[in-house]
């Protein structure tokens, strides 16, 4: 157990003239749960395919479990699971089916009437899968991932598009895959998601990591400990007086404006005060700690669901 | 061991979901039977026997020639008449190949351009027998006949139309599960991502695609057995030639078109693309291989392309073994022609499969 679960050098690939990972670097400890961010086209999925063994590299050396892709394939392929975005199955296969004729392709495995337990899909086990709702369905997918017992998960934005419900139910299950010790490498386009279930995050765009650490390291290192909010009635107002007169800049949304705060008690004495003398319609002051919205905003210029 | 048995448990996965799914299943068994059923019933030549021709002549002159309607009785036309005015109104029905009409002391034909293969034949026999009727008339007594057999090519089987619709319907079914049930579900299971989901399991390929395989024989199979109990129940059809030699072809047929169906989905990188491809394979070799009727009035050009083309062969050697108990040996030309193709489709297919 000495080695990485994930070890990355210097990837490369190209698709064409476009050039999805330009020298990709990334190593993850075992028994980490770590989150893989960035917006579309930031090549995450090119990556991830590389680290499932999906898609060979133009170059740079991958080593999962310490193994290399291109010499002991198949015994990775024994000690991985993977879930896709979305995992489609064929609409007349039933659950307990699934999961029995993949557990047959793996030399150890768990045993599925206990699978089906932990994913409360005991009472599903006979249906058709078509028939299962859409977190149902996800936990099925993540169960096909499980079978065989894997040392290192990948699950690639395994809760977009579930309720609020499910994806509590779904962090549950990855909070218990983290206390069975294995490794996790997740995708997600959800801050509160990445915040709540990684012990580390790598922010990637234009085919590389951006910025690595715990997501409280990411905050601190803004140097922004905290904004203020301020809502009007109707549109947000022209900032450019305001900004002037308080010294502080603004970031104007459509409903609001974003003020960052440096100083936290001098500089809400100075906005209250501006507010006052500008007479401006303001309804609502809100102010908040730094998420890792804020960090994505500022390493990629661009919102994450963007 | 362990491989043998993920081999078992995924053809009898396979086996079960495609029995789940009734609209496959009435596609590749039941659509063959309807063919049969209907074409067979239509073309047995039995329901109505001899040909028909509408004859228009008018009031006066019917029943005046008593000559030719005997000839053309003697000849096997039934006779519809009807006076000009009806005549008239089925002609531009558009359905009549052909009409006789009494002219004054004549007679005159008319055949439908669009329907002349249809038409001429029938035009012959009427010059036929009024060459009788005037031979006749002349006092050259009884006129001799060319002795007439009907038989099948390979002389052991007299079987209606049937019987050669049916091994073509065979041949038919081979196609239809590779370019259909190969060719388009391999292309669905790409675009779902379950291919992609089996590559990041241990799953050895060729394993879960020989199983695939498996089932796909096995369903041909079905089918085939279905069409031959029904063309011994309904037409009294049998295999003139051995069990085994039938078998032999169809599973020869089954690896040939279950690799043009893999060859074609390479090709294509959304379902409904794979549906246009599959049509655009599909409808000219099930109207070039004469699998319900023969090519022998085409060009001959034509007819030497679709010698050449994988179904045709399969038809041929089809036909021989079940229509006339020809053995496998005797049909050597055409399985070369077609492991040819095999090992053509199958090499090019393996090249180019993509699981991702």
């Amino acid at each position: 157990m000495t080695s990485m679960a994930i070890e990355v050098n210097q990837l490369v690939k190209s698709f064409g003239a476009v050039q999805a990972v330009r020298g990709l670097n990334l190593q993850v400890q075992r028994g980490e749960v770590f989150g893989l961010l960035g917006p579309n086209g930031a090549g995450k999925t090119t990556s991830l395919e590389m680290l499932e063994g999906l898609v060979q590299p133009d170059s740079g050396s991958i080593h999962i479990l310490g193994l290399d892709w291109r010499v002991h394939g198949q015994e990775i392929r024994q000690r991985i699971g993977v879930q896709f975005q979305s995992t489609q199955l064929d609409e007349k296969i039933k659950v307990r089916e699934v999961l029995d004729m993949v557990s047959k392709y793996y030399a150890k495995t768990r045993p599925v009437p206990e699978l089906l337990k932990m994913l409360q899909l005991e009472e599903k086990a006979d249906a058709y899968q078509s028939k299962l709702s859409g977190g149902q369905r996800q936990r099925l997918a993540l169960g096909l991932a499980l079978v065989n017992d894997p040392e290192l998960v990948f699950l690639d934005e395994p809760t977009t598009g579930l309720d609020p419900q499910a994806r509590q139910r779904f962090w549950d299950l990855v909070r218990l895959l983290k206390s069975e010790g294995r490794t996790v490498l997740i995708t997600t386009h959800y801050m509160d998601e990445a915040e709540a279930l990684c012990d580390r995050i790598g922010i990637m765009d234009h085919g590389q990591i951006l910025q690595l650490g715990t997501p409280r390291e990411l905050i601190a290192g803004l140097n922004q400990p905290s904004y203020a909010e301020l809502e009007f009635a109707g549109m947000a107002p022209d900032a450019a007086s305001f900004s002037q007169q308080a010294g502080l800049p603004v970031d104007v949304k459509n409903q609001y404006w974003v003020i960052a705060l440096h100083d936290p008690k001098r500089d809400l004495q100075q906005i209250l005060a501006c507010v006052e003398a500008l007479n401006l319609p303001m309804q609502q002051l809100h102010v908040r700690r730094a998420s890792l919205e804020d960090v994505f905003l500022q390493r990629t210029g661009r919102s994450l669901r963007e | 061991m362990k491989n043998a048995n993920i081999f078992l448990s995924q053809f009898v996965l396979g086996l079960k979901l495609y029995l789940r799914k009734p609209a496959a299943m009435f596609w590749m068994t039941a659509f063959p039977v309807l063919m049969l059923l209907g074409l067979g019933t239509v073309f047995s030549g039995q329901s109505e026997p001899g040909i028909k021709l509408v004859w228009s002549a008018p009031q006066e002159a019917a029943g005046a020639d008593f000559a030719l309607q005997a000839a053309l009785t003697e000849l096997h036309v039934n006779v519809e008449a009807l006076t000009p005015k009806q005549a008239d109104l089925r002609w531009k029905s558009g359905k009549l190949p052909v009409m006789l009409e009494t002219v004054g002391n004549g007679y005159h034909l008319r055949v439908n351009s669009y329907l002349a293969g249809q038409g001429m034949p029938v035009v012959a026999l009427v010059q036929q027998g009024f060459l009788m009727v005037q031979a006749r008339a002349l006092g050259s007594g009884e006129l001799a006949r060319i002795p007439v057999q009907m038989e099948s090519p390979g002389g052991h089987h007299d079987g209606p139309y049937a019987a050669f619709l049916l091994p073509g319907l065979l041949g038919l079914n081979l196609l239809m599960m590779g370019v259909f049930a190969v060719g388009m579900v391999d292309v669905e299971l790409r675009v779902k991502g379950i291919y992609k989901r089996l590559a990041t399991t241990p799953l050895p390929r060729h394993i879960y695609l020989s199983a695939q395989m498996l089932v796909r024989l096995v369903t041909v199979l079905f089918s085939a057995t279905v069409l031959l109990s029904v063309g011994a129940l309904v037409f009294d059809i049998h295999n003139q030639g051995s069990y085994v030699d039938l078998f032999v072809l169809i599973f020869l047929g089954t690896g040939c078109f279950a690799s043009l169906g893999y060859l074609l989905a390479s090709f294509a990188s959304t379902v409904e693309a794979s549906n246009g491809l599959a049509n655009l394979v599909f409808m000219p070799l099930m109207m070039l291989s004469g699998v319900y009727f023969s090519l022998d009035a085409a060009p001959v050009w034509l007819q030497k392309t679709a010698d050449l083309l994988p179904l045709t062969p399969i038809l041929k050697s089809l036909r021989s073994v079940f229509n006339d108990g020809a053995s496998l040996a005797s049909q050597s030309a055409s399985i070369m022609i077609i492991a040819v193709w095999t090992v053509l489709l199958f090499v090019s297919a393996t090249r180019r499969f993509k699981w991702v």
